[in-house]
């Protein structure tokens, strides 16, 4: 596994962990140990993105930074 | 709207290819408990649900089952990679390569193109979630007995995330289904469709 595989797998398992309370704050919305745990994994997913971008090329077509290759460059995700 | 994320849910690296397990779980790709019936029932429900917190639920799960879309498609593609001519006969591949060479087409493992006869948007609440609830276990059948195919870790790592996503879902439904009967009729739930009737005073 190189770098990028491995910042990619710490960000993904934080994006999960969002998912996954913002599912389950949608049944349970007063829950607020939830919403704290949702809260944090969310600055932590949000400063490892951050990151990876920096280094890896940009996430979603919102944060290109004026490269237009970083975006179409591969790898994508299924490669 | 939706924004693209280049990024899988869930990492999948398959380093040995498979056509025959390929052909397999295409299912979950267009068959009639796959992705993409799920995120297209969820997404659809949803517009004449009267409670925000069903309509919230709905679009968060549909969307999550496009993630799984993507997953599965990764899957296929990853285990049909570089495949010889050989291998394509010997797998039983043959009879999809004909039709769509080592392209992802949303189909069932018997060939059957994706259909929406196997998915229902009711129009009425407490029905489309018991549709979503059986959804749900049919998605979590046809992963288990994909599992009864494969044994490559790269493989059953993702195929079992995948599944335990439906254990979760049908929890979350479950909830709904609590909360659109709390806001009814408790003497009769069926009193009235709250996404066409009028509530009676």
């Amino acid at each position: 596994m190189n770098e990028r595989e491995r910042l990619l797998r710490r960000l993904s398992s934080y994006d999960f962990a969002v998912t996954e309370l913002h599912i389950y704050l949608d049944t349970h919305p007063d829950d607020v140990n939830a919403s704290q745990a949702l809260a944090d994994y969310e600055n932590k997913s949000c400063q490892l993105r951050e990151e990876y971008e920096e280094k890896f090329g940009p996430l979603t077509p919102a944060n290109e930074t004026g490269n237009r290759w970083a975006w179409i460059a591969d790898p994508w995700p299924w490669n | 709207m939706w924004v693209y994320e280049k990024k899988l849910q869930y990492p999948i690296k398959i380093k040995q290819t498979n056509p025959q397990l390929a052909k397999i779980i295409i299912s979950q790709y267009g068959g009639p408990d796959g992705e993409l019936g799920a995120s297209l029932r969820y997404l659809s429900q949803r517009y004449s649900v009267p409670y925000p917190e069903i309509k919230a639920i709905l679009t968060d799960i549909g969307t999550e089952e496009l993630a799984h879309l993507e997953m599965i498609g990764t899957i296929v593609y990853q285990l049909t990679k570089n495949l010889s001519m050989e291998e394509i006969k010997n797998s039983g591949f043959d009879s999809y390569f004909v039709d769509h060479t080592t392209g992802i087409y949303p189909a069932s493992s018997s060939g059957m193109p994706f259909n929406a006869a196997a998915m229902q948007v009711k129009g009425d609440i407490i029905t489309d979630i018991h549709e979503n609830l059986a959804a749900e276990q049919k998605a979590r059948t046809t992963y288990d007995n994909i599992l009864r195919f494969c044994d490559d870790p790269d493989v059953t790592d993702p195929i079992r995330f995948l599944r335990a996503r439906e254990v979760v879902h049908y929890q979350r439904f479950g909830e709904a289904l609590r909360i659109v009967t709390d806001k009814l009729d408790s003497k009769n739930f069926y009193a009235f469709n709250p996404e066409f009737d009028r509530q009676k005073k």
